[in-house]
């Protein structure tokens, strides 16, 4: 009896959901199509390129040799204007002129890639034994240590921003390329290890004690438990957790800006793209293609763990 | 093989004591059964005797040896879960042989045992198949073939076959005595099902919040219950107790009177003149309709029997009669022709009644208040 | 080798969880800690730091630029928690009805969540950007609703604006999650019920829906409340103009004149407040 819709509503509804749907990916049908566009392309509102360009991926990918960087068409038109100075001129082409940092797209991915697999992979690796220990062994203060573990993972980076700046100055890890890393690496192990240890804890609760004492009859210490019966049983939501803290670190800027700022080869693909848009080489095709190629991998994660991600998420272990 | 002993045993979770100074003791490859209803502490005590609770006051002590501070892993012992507990991302063959690969047993006799174990519970067909592709009673199966196979100095069962039909556990009843039978292992099986204890055990315990009530061979539980629980959780339909007057010559029951024929069925010990106010205890079984009872003459009877209802049961028939004002289950056989409304009389051999003080439920033959002096 | 199966357990699960509170204890209690000390020093990046006591906060406090980065980080606040709560309940209604494809369509819906913040705020500078951008395009050659061309994201006042709107559009789908999970879980015979009762679809929202799902609302406002009080990368990225308190501790922390005492002690007020949203949360939501 209730949800048969008329005709009217069925329209109404399609419509409805064609602007939310519309809301929801513009702007990455936006990226794309810009990606793929000429520079005499842009400023046409349709998102269908007039004639393909493969350029910016090819340069990015290392593909195709790097070409002159072409000035636009409206810079022109500025540089123009007499009331500029000569010196403002010249700034404004320098950034088209030179060549020297092209955005070298496998190096920052690279870069980014080890960063995140070692951070997730640690952060993965204590969450699993911490985890463990607060959601399957009985000691005093356990229920203390899960609510602490709640609390502070509500605590934001940005809070910790000076102090943890602080901390690696006065122990000399800030001043080297290796200590950046060791910091930044760290830190990514923070942001991700209280959702773990949450996540995780809350899996764990849902497999059988009896198992696990079944195992000890069988001759089994609490570790080889943990290892033999309870990791096994585990493996779709430790990928679920190890894509999501790989999630955090691929994607993290603040830190990454504040620690590896100075060491350009070092930069991850967040830091790398935000510098190229301030540098002399934005040129929105090329930005939009970096863009995307940022977020190929996450969305093949978000295909892949999808199902798990959103239980783990609505079950309590939400975190941005 | 190994025997095993409680000694003392109390356990208490946080300020609640579960468990009341537990006595007992299972010889080298005895079955013992150990029974009562829900929460009275059966599976706390598999788990103290397994390892995976801690003891509070107490000893066991498995071959001699207290194992009060040894972990569950060096204990030797074998567990059979109410749920079974396989390990669901094993197949069945590598959930039989976990335990030998974690004694690092060596291949060749893995296998030979493995064989051996697959053949006796006809698992054979199912070695690759994983716990979820399994029925429950190839499961239960599984869970006992983990168990045999380990060589384990004593066996644990919890519940192992509540969780199965009627018809399967009647099977595999037959099933885990004839396997007992032939590995003739140290056992302890908890059920709560009176079935199960009397059909299956060498011996039978009977437990109550935590106390042992009785312990004795399934006859000896049935024949001769210590005190009213015991007599009426053992045996089905359970036993009538009947409010009723004990003298030194006769019982009175709703102003009847019924004499003690022989020597032996008398009370030894004092008794008030105006009678022991008792529970009179008589299964519903030893009830014979006077008319088809051959030895008349040396039964004792209940007269005036009421016939509220009648249940036919094929060859049985179940009556529920009344007494004066107390309510009985009696069982007679298909020849009774009496009918819903009818009074009939009902004898009983007395040596087959029990009776009970009513103040401490206790057998009164068993625990006699005071003897005469000799 | 004497000790119980108890005590045993309990050693475990100490030694187990030991890394883990070695490493939150040393990167996050100990810089909170960390950080309430050197709000009390003029903190030299060369390592001299020299106790200042409250003037740190003294100046802190007479600061017109924090108190408009205060504001800026209530309106902040204010249009993104409305927004997303809003547009994820809508969604979430939306999402709950019976149509063909409707698992995709809830899929697709999350990937503005999930997408790096880094690899779509360029696009959204793009497509408000003054010369090639789809929204000048609209408003002033397809609308005529002016007619000049706006600079929306350079000048700070309009910037919140779209800084506000990414947020909507970048976080509303996890309100949407937490909200039709909860609407999935509500029984349907209590509509049917209400529906018998001369209940119109409307009065069924107000009746039957909203009871059901205050709950979850009310932790979705909290929550958001908690991370955007602290977001920083995606207002940053997006329009570095737009000074809500995490950017104005950046700045006073990092460039400029760098005060990293005082960027301290505007951490721990904030840190403050965030503690008495946490507790806030945990009493009043979570109902420790
Ligand atoms: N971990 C525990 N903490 C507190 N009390 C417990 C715990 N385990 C068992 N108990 C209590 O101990 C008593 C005995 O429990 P036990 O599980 O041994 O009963 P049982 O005889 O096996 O019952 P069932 O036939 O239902 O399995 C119960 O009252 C139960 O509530
Ligand atoms: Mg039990």
């Amino acid at each position: 009896m209730l949800g048969k819709r008329t005709l009217w509503q069925n329209c109404l509804l399609a419509l409805t959901l064609g602007v939310v749907l519309f809301f929801c990916l513009f702007p990455f049908i936006q990226i794309l199509s810009t990606s793929l566009k000429h520079q005499f392309d842009w400023g046409n509102p349709s998102l269908i390129p007039i004639k393909l360009n493969l350029k910016a991926y090819q340069e990015l990918l290392g593909l195709g040799k790097g070409a002159e960087v072409p000035i636009p068409e409206t810079v022109k038109r500025l540089l123009d204007n007499p009331l500029l100075t000569k010196e403002a001129k010249e700034k404004i082409l320098s950034r088209y002129r030179s060549t020297r940092d092209v955005f070298p797209f496998p190096r920052f991915f690279l870069n980014t890639f080890l960063l995140s697999v070692t951070a997730a992979g640690l952060s993965l690796l204590l969450a699993v034994f911490g985890a463990y220990a607060f959601s399957r062994l009985r000691f005093k203060g356990r229920s203390v240590i899960r609510r602490s573990i709640l609390f502070v993972y509500m605590v934001g980076g940005v809070l910790l921003m000076v102090p943890l700046y602080q901390m690696s100055v006065k122990v000399g890890l800030a001043g080297t390329v290796w200590g950046s890393l060791f910091s930044l690496v760290l830190i990514y192990i923070i942001q991700t290890l209280p959702v773990s240890l949450y996540m995780l804890g809350n899996y764990f609760r849902t497999i059988p004690f009896a198992l696990e004492e079944a195992a000890a009859t069988d001759g089994c210490s609490r570790i080889q438990a943990l290892f033999l019966i309870i990791l096994p049983l585990s493996v779709p939501m430790l990928i679920t957790v190890f894509v999501y803290c790989f999630m955090i670190a691929w994607n993290e800027f603040l830190f990454a800006f504040v620690f590896l700022k100075q060491y350009h080869d070092f930069h991850t693909l967040p830091l790398a793209l935000q510098s190229l848009f301030v540098s002399k080489n934005a040129i929105w095709d090329r930005i939009m293609a970096a863009s995307m190629l940022t977020l190929s991998p996450v969305i093949l994660c978000f295909v892949f763990i999808m199902r798990n991600l959103t239980r783990g998420l609505t079950e309590g272990g939400v975190k941005e | 093989m190994a025997s095993l002993k409680l000694k003392n045993i109390h356990k208490r979770f946080g300020s609640v004591e579960v468990l009341h100074d537990i006595n007992l003791e299972i010889k080298e490859g005895e079955f013992v059964v150990l029974v009562g209803p829900s929460g009275c502490g059966k599976s706390t005590t598999l788990r103290l005797i397994a390892g995976l609770e801690d003891i509070t006051e107490g000893e066991v002590i498995i071959n001699h040896n207290v194992v009060n501070l040894l972990e569950p892993q060096h204990r030797n012992i074998a567990m059979v879960f109410q749920n079974y507990a396989l390990y669901p991302h094993k197949n069945v063959r590598e959930n039989i042989i976990f335990g030998l690969k974690m004694a690092k047993v060596s291949r060749d006799i893995m296998d030979a045992r493995l064989e051996k174990v697959a053949k006796m519970l006809e698992l054979q067909d199912f070695l690759d198949r994983k716990p979820a592709q399994l029925s429950g009673g190839q499961r239960q199966r599984v869970a006992m073939g983990r168990a045999i196979v380990r060589d384990a100095d004593v066996f644990l069962f919890d519940e192992p076959l509540s969780n199965l039909d009627a018809k399967l556990r009647h099977q595999m009843r037959s099933e885990i005595k004839r396997i007992h039978r032939a590995v003739q292992t140290t056992t302890l099986y908890v059920t709560h099902d009176q079935v199960e204890a009397m059909t299956m055990g060498d011996r039978i315990v009977v437990m109550k919040e935590g106390v042992i009530e009785q312990q004795g061979t399934p006859m000896e539980i049935y024949l001769k219950p210590s005190n009213t629980f015991v007599a009426t959780f053992i045996g089905s339909p359970s036993m009538n107790l009947m409010d009723a007057k004990l003298f030194p010559e006769h019982v009175e029951i709703e102003g009847q009177r019924i004499h003690f024929k022989e020597k032996i069925q008398r009370p030894d010990f004092l008794l008030p003149k105006e009678g022991l106010p008792i529970k009179l205890g008589i299964r519903p079984d030893f009830f014979l309709d006077e008319n088809f009872a051959s030895r008349g003459g040396s039964l004792a009877k209940i007269n005036y029997a009421k016939i509220d209802l009648i249940e036919p049961l094929g060859f049985d028939k179940e009556l529920d009669v009344q007494v004066g004002t107390q309510s009985l289950k009696v069982r007679l056989d298909l020849r009774t022709t009496a009918k819903e409304g009818d009074t009939i009389n009902l004898c009983f051999d007395m040596e087959r009644a029990h009776f009970f003080d009513i103040k401490t439920d206790k057998n009164l033959f068993i625990h006699p208040p005071i003897r005469p002096q000799a | 080798m004497d000790i119980s199966v108890e005590q045993r357990e309990s050693r475990l699960g100490w030694k187990l969880i030991a890394p883990s509170i070695g490493v939150i204890g040393l990167l996050i209690i100990y810089p909170i800690l960390y950080n309430v000390y050197l709000s009390f020093f003029d903190v030299k990046l060369t390592g001299a730091n020299l106790f200042v006591g409250f003037a740190n906060y003294e100046r802190l406090l007479k600061d017109t630029a924090y108190y408009s980065s205060l504001f800026t980080t209530v309106l902040y606040l204010f249009g993104t928690v409305l927004g997303t709560t809003v547009v994820g309940l809508f969604v979430a209604l939306l999402m709950n009805l019976h149509f063909p494809f409707r698992n995709v369509a809830r899929t697709v819906i999350l990937l503005p969540y999930f997408a790096p913040v880094i690899s779509v705020v360029f696009g959204w500078q793009f497509i408000f950007d003054p010369v090639n951008g789809i929204y000048n395009h609209v408003v002033v050659e397809m609308l005529h609703l002016s007619g000049t061309r706006h600079n929306l994201i350079g000048d700070p006042k309009t910037a919140l604006l779209v800084v506000i709107l990414f947020d909507i559009w970048k976080h509303f789908p996890i309100s949407y999650l937490l909200i039709i999970s909860k609407l999935q879980s509500i029984n349907r015979d209590q509509y049917e019920a209400a529906a018998m009762d001369g209940c119109g679809p409307i009065g069924r929202f107000f009746h039957i829906t909203l009871p059901e799902i205050s709950f979850v609302l009310g932790t979705l406002v909290i929550l958001r409340l908690m991370w955007n009080w602290n977001k920083f990368d995606e207002v940053f990225l997006l329009a570095p103009n737009v000074e809500t308190l995490p950017i104005f501790t950046y700045y006073t922390a990092f460039t400029g004149i760098i005060d990293q005492g005082m960027a301290a002690s505007i951490s721990v007020i904030n840190f403050l407040i965030l503690s008495g949203l946490i507790i806030f949360y945990v009493k009043k939501i979570l109902k420790w």
